[in-house]
């Protein structure tokens, strides 16, 4: 209610009361009096303490005009009519007054309630803010919308220069030197004004006619930051508890970048371990072959037979040693991200031909059947393609028995280019399923087989990553496993096919 | 040579046994494979190998497990074949019995000297509790606790006499640190290889012609010390 609407309320309440006491020709002096201060005393309650005593004034008058003898004039006859009408003036005001005093704490104690809910609502988006590389961005669009903000910024220095998150619908650009000598004058004091009930360190600036108030931003006693805020006027003591929160949520979002870096360093280490104990055993037992077959090929007690048998032993373990430092090198390609995808237009036939040729010797006991649905020049890496499927076969062989069959099927799907490779061994223990293709698990079964170091499959998904391509794995309800791999490419119906369309 | 022992080789690489089989039987001896930590313990029933040259890392049962299997049903000569890097494999393997251990990448000498040495020292030539014992210029009177080299009389304590005399009677073969201080020292003395380190220095000094370069007490790190009567 506006404070012209409070008068006019006043105005009219006082009309009506008059008017009631008039038609129902009311003399007795207290009645009259008690009424009117009852209208005061409603004023008072709900509106402005200037109307209140204004509205004192008025009743003043009214009581002197039409009740108090001689009726009809401002004058006044008795003495006594004098005493009770300066003891009603006396009265109505006081009791203005204290109403108002009254309702100013009420109004108080209602903006602080509403200031703590949103001090609470705050606390709660910072705790709940996990993300650490955008979490200032995040703090400062959530102090602008708790506390209706048009501007909020969280500054923060960061060497000479500042990092300044800012949010809310106005953008006001923040002099850089304003904020270094805020902040050095945060250093500098650190008073408690009682009477504002803040710290020291609160300034004023007008920016682009905006009032920006610049708080610092304290953790303990250490100023690490300025807090900029215009907009709706926020109590000096709020602003002071806000740069607190604001504060322990930069704090916060350090430690969790720091627990995620600390985090990266450990399992980085742990693979490093895994690493080292996966190749390690591979490269010993090899290498023991070799040196052993090297001194038997020449040992006097070894006919012709058994020397042709160690030496392709030997062939055999320095393939096997190839096959190693290749995988280990394509691992650490792809750790160092400088794998790089280089689509060109190739026939799917001849991806598998490669893919195949890479594994030729894994795969002579296995019966390979290829089924290629439409045989159209597809646009994709070919060499990571093939190095992928190589890697599927060489677990399809691995994992089932010599002589089983081993059946490829490459077609077409609306997502690109669908490679499925299935075996028929004894297929992926349920337990490991989910797991296959982290980098060094071997499943429970694959103890029982000695050349697998838990590399292949991860090599897999990260080099169809690269293509933005997937893979994975399941069981076939007749037995086996199959692995599917989906690699993004365009394809060109050949001239025949564009024939039938047309 | 009156080499016609068995020997069981128990590894689950193909690798291994396609080459260390060959070698072994090329050198006389007579050569059962097992791939598997149960096959090894079946084989070993029906075989009764003279020596067992064991790989640690079996795809079914722990390789020390299959090591106390077999000591606990008999003596017969155990090496060990382990990877650098699992000491503590390898020592736990001892402890539990094993003879000796070879560390993979190796090369064929080195295994055939270690079986050579574990087959003589079972031979049982001088593997009495009293007499004599000579190892080059150094001979050891266990009866009357003298040690004499190159016809000098050489004093030890009483201690020292204890650690050289376990040695010897135990000579060619690692004796782990864990094994040497329950010996001489009793079970308390198990963590304090301090005592160990001082003693050895001692005896060295005393018996070896150049205590910098050891000839008869040889460590291996981290593992233990062996007496060494023949050089690999």
């Amino acid at each position: 209610m506006t404070s012209r609407v409070q008068g006019a309320v006043a105005l009219l309440m006082l009309a009506g009361v008059t008017g009631l006491l008039v038609t129902l020709r009311i003399s007795n002096g207290a009645t009259i009096s008690t009424m009117y201060l009852m209208v005061v005393l409603v004023v008072a309650a709900t509106s402005r303490l200037w109307i209140a005593v204004a509205t004192s004034f008025a009743a003043m008058l009214s009581l002197n005009y039409f009740f108090l003898p001689p009726v009809g004039t401002l004058r006044i006859a008795d003495l006594h009519n004098w005493v009770a009408l300066v003891a009603f003036l006396a009265v109505s005001l006081v009791a203005s007054n204290l109403s108002a005093v009254a309702r100013t704490r009420t109004d108080e104690a209602v903006g602080r309630r509403d200031e703590l809910a949103r001090l609470f609502d705050l606390s709660r988006d910072v705790l709940m803010m996990t993300e650490s590389r955008e979490a200032l961005a995040i703090l400062a669009r959530s102090v602008a919308l708790r506390f209706d903000l048009s501007f909020v910024a969280v500054a923060v220095p960061r060497g000479n220069d500042w990092d300044v998150y800012d949010a809310g619908p106005h953008s006001i650009p923040l002099d850089r030197r304003q904020l270094t000598t805020a902040f050095a004058a945060a250093q500098a004091t650190l008073e408690f004004d009682a009477h504002a009930r803040t710290y020291a360190g609160h300034r004023t600036m007008t920016v682009d006619g905006h009032e920006v108030r610049l708080v610092p931003l304290r953790v303990g006693t250490k100023p690490i930051g300025v807090l900029a805020a215009a907009g709706r006027p926020v109590e000096a003591g709020t602003l002071d508890t806000l740069a607190g929160v604001v504060a322990i949520a930069i704090e916060r979002a350090h430690f969790l970048e720091e627990r995620k870096t600390a985090e990266l360093t450990r399992q980085s280490e742990q693979l490093k371990t895994a690493l080292l104990a996966s190749i390690g055993h591979d490269l010993r037992t090899p290498l023991t072959a070799i040196r052993v077959a090297a001194t038997n090929i020449t040992s006097p007690d070894f006919n012709a037979d058994d020397r042709l048998g160690q030496r392709d032993l030997i062939l055999s373990e320095v393939e096997r040693l190839t096959h190693l430092f290749e995988n280990i090198l394509e691992m650490a390609r792809l750790d160092a991200g400088a794998v790089a995808a280089e689509a060109r237009w190739v026939h799917p036939s001849e991806i598998v031909a490669a893919a195949r040729e890479q594994v030729e010797y894994l795969l002579r006991p296995h019966k390979l059947n290829i089924a290629i649905e439409r045989d159209v020049p597809v646009r994709l890496d070919p060499r990571l393609t093939a190095t992928a499927i190589a890697h599927l076969l060489e677990n399809a062989g691995q994992y089932s028995p010599p002589g089983s069959a081993i059946d490829v099927s490459v077609r077409l799907s609306t997502e690109g280019l669908v490679i499925e490779i299935r075996d028929h061994g004894p297929g992926i223990p349920s337990n490991d399923l989910p797991h296959i293709f982290e980098r060094f698990y071997r499943g429970s079964s694959a103890q029982a087989r000695p050349s697998g170091t838990g590399m292949g499959l991860w090599i897999v998904r990260g080099l169809l990553a690269v293509e933005h391509g997937r893979v994975w794995a399941e069981n076939c309800a007749d037995g086996g496993a199959r692995f599917t791999a989906v690699v993004p490419a365009a394809a060109k119906a050949t001239e025949s096919e564009i024939a039938d369309i047309q | 040579m009156t080499q016609r022992a068995r020997i069981l080789l128990v590894d689950d690489e193909v690798a291994i046994q396609r080459t260390v089989g060959p070698l072994l039987r090329s050198r006389g001896y007579e050569v059962d494979l097992a791939a598997t930590g149960t096959e090894a313990l079946d084989m070993f029933t029906q075989r009764t190998p003279g020596l067992v040259v064991l790989d640690l890392g079996l795809p079914d049962l722990e390789g020390t497990e299959v090591c106390r299997r077999i000591r606990e049903r008999s003596p017969v000569p155990i090496i060990v074949l382990s990877a650098r890097g699992s000491e503590a494999d390898k020592v736990n393997a001892l402890d539990l019995g094993a003879d000796d251990y070879v560390t993979k990448p190796f090369g064929p000498e080195e295994l055939l000297a270690r079986i050579r040495v574990a087959l003589r020292r079972v031979g049982g030539e001088e593997s009495v509790e009293t007499g004599l014992f000579r190892a080059g210029a150094l001979t050891i009177d266990y009866d009357r606790r003298r040690v004499v080299r190159d016809e000098t009389e050489i004093r030890l304590t009483p201690k020292e006499f204890e650690l050289l005399s376990l040695l010897a009677r135990n000579h060619d073969r690692v004796l782990t640190h864990k094994t040497i201080l329950k010996e001489v020292w009793g079970p308390n003395a198990v963590e304090q290889p301090e005592h160990l380190w001082t003693l050895v220095a001692q005896l060295r000094k005393k018996i070896e012609p150049d205590p910098a370069t050891p000839k008869y007490l040889v460590s291996e790190p981290w593992v233990g010390y062996r007496f060494v009567t023949e050089t690999p």
